[in-house]
């Protein structure tokens, strides 16, 4: 045991690290061999931590394969099936708001009206409508007979789609027999500022229309909530009226037994 | 025909998302198994790993080749990692073994390993994660970086930033620490035995 310390002459842990990595120059690396023949205390060193680097190499990180649930993807796999390998990872939070904006976007297409009134539960959309009303249409003509019962309005919405289901089938055949009637012309400003006015009437029309649709909407939603008024005082009256007679008759039973009562006392 | 990172990066810069998704497929795994030994959490890794490649794909058209398009990716990665162990204030997780699965033990086993082996290989392996858990930060991306990326010390110098000395410095502390962990948690279930 002659050599305790260390004798190399530069910066041992950092001449160390690189031979142990076999990053250097081969200068440095026979410069430092060297060193290792004479100093048993580096080449213990250098020993202990290759057993360290050996044990490094045992531990592998789960499969990614595994881990992502995903097989390797083929390279010759279509771009949009490849993107699923890393978009379809996508956070659970992100997800929800995905599902709820499409659950919001698909309820504002299909015009979802959902109603709560005395006759329970009730979800319809706008595009099932027509069905609907041409159902109660058709069972209008018996009117009381089932369980919707024709209301005034109903048929002012019947008239109402019927003229809306027209106007519609009417604009393309407009719309196609003036643009065949001008074809030739096309160019023309005279009639570019025809087709502006028609537009333009078109949309007037249309903002009409919805005018009118929502004010019966909104008559119909009064009407409902006057009828579920009007029966929810009816079924007040009615338990009102329960609780009077069961008083009243009460009453009647408290009075004879009064009356037995001092019948019995003047008589004693 | 295998295109280079680079010529791949110019290919997806001109709007081919194949060869952007051939650069993921290439990379994924070794820039999970980066986030996976700094963070030390499997489901973290995997939200690491997709980070890189979304904050890589927004920032391509940025990408100017100075550095090669692998460091630069292990550069976000480390970064991200970074962000992790800020955020959850805390030293990389060992994923305990009761975790284990024992159907997913025997699934791992290679065929002509026995049960005991395969123990054995799974018990050095958390030893290990143990160990490199312990370390600093700094010192255990060093290591990672070396030891399971094979890059220079010169390239892991330019990807965290400092001199090419330190790196080294960096390298030996975490292995001699390594080297004592390595060596308690040997010597622990011996003496639980005795």
């Amino acid at each position: 045991m002659t050599d305790t310390v260390c004798g190399y002459s530069g910066d041992r842990d950092e001449a160390l690290i690189a031979y142990l990595y076999d990053d250097e120059d081969t200068a440095r690396r026979a410069e430092f061999e060297t060193h290792l023949a004479i100093c048993w205390r580096c080449r213990d060193e250098v020993d202990a931590l290759r057993g360290v680097r050996r044990q490094l190499a045992r531990w592998s990180p789960p499969s990614f394969a595994v881990a992502s649930h995903q097989p390797p993807v083929a390279s010759h796999q279509s771009p949009a099936t490849s993107h699923r390998t890393w978009w379809r990872e996508i956070p659970a939070w992100a997800q929800v708001a995905a599902a709820l904006l499409v659950l919001g976007v698909s309820a504002g297409v299909a015009n979802l009206d959902v109603r709560y009134d005395r006759n329970g539960l009730s979800v319809r959309t706008g595009w099932s409508k027509p069905s609907t009303e041409s159902a109660i249409a058709a069972t209008g003509a018996a009117p009381g007979v089932g369980p919707a019962m024709p209301t005034p309005w109903r048929a002012d919405l019947t008239a109402l789609e019927r003229q809306l289901r027209s106007e519609i089938r009417a604009v393309p055949a407009s719309v196609a027999t003036a643009s065949h009637a001008t074809a030739p012309a096309r160019a023309t400003p005279a009639n570019d500022a025809e087709i502006l006015r028609r537009v333009r009437a078109l949309l007037d029309e249309s903002e009409k229309r919805q005018q009118r649709e929502l004010a019966l909407r909104v008559g119909e939603v009064l009407r409902d909530v006057d009828a579920v008024r009007q029966a929810d005082l009816r079924k007040i009256d009615r338990s009102l009226n329960g609780v009077q007679n069961s008083l009243g008759v009460e009453v009647l039973k408290q009075r004879e037994s009064l009356n037995m009562l001092m019948r019995v006392s003047q008589r004693q | 025909m295998t295109w280079t990172d680079e010529e791949l990066v110019a290919r997806s810069i001109g709007g081919d998302a194949n060869s952007f998704n051939e650069l993921i497929l290439r990379w994924e795994r070794p820039i999970y198994a980066l986030a996976y030994r700094t963070i030390g959490r499997e489901e973290d890794a995997r939200d690491v790993c997709q980070e890189t490649f979304l904050r890589a794909f927004r920032a391509l058209p940025g990408f100017r080749g100075q550095a090669k398009f692998s460091s630069w990716l292990y550069r976000i990665a480390l970064n991200l990692c970074r962000d992790w162990i800020r955020r959850e204030r805390r030293t990389p997780v060992v994923q305990t073994p009761e975790d284990v699965d024992l159907m997913d033990l025997a699934a791992a086993a290679a065929p002509s390993e026995s049960v005991e082996d395969l123990v054995a290989r799974k018990d050095l392996a958390r030893s290990v994660e143990r160990a490199m858990a312990r370390l600093p930060e700094e010192q255990r991306t060093a290591i990672v970086l070396k030891e399971y990326h094979g890059l220079t010390f010169q390239e892991i110098a330019d990807l965290v930033g400092c001199p090419l000395s330190t790196v080294k410095t960096r390298l030996y502390q975490g292995l001699t620490v390594l080297r004592r962990e390595l060596v308690k948690n040997a010597n622990a279930p011996r003496a639980l035995k005795s």
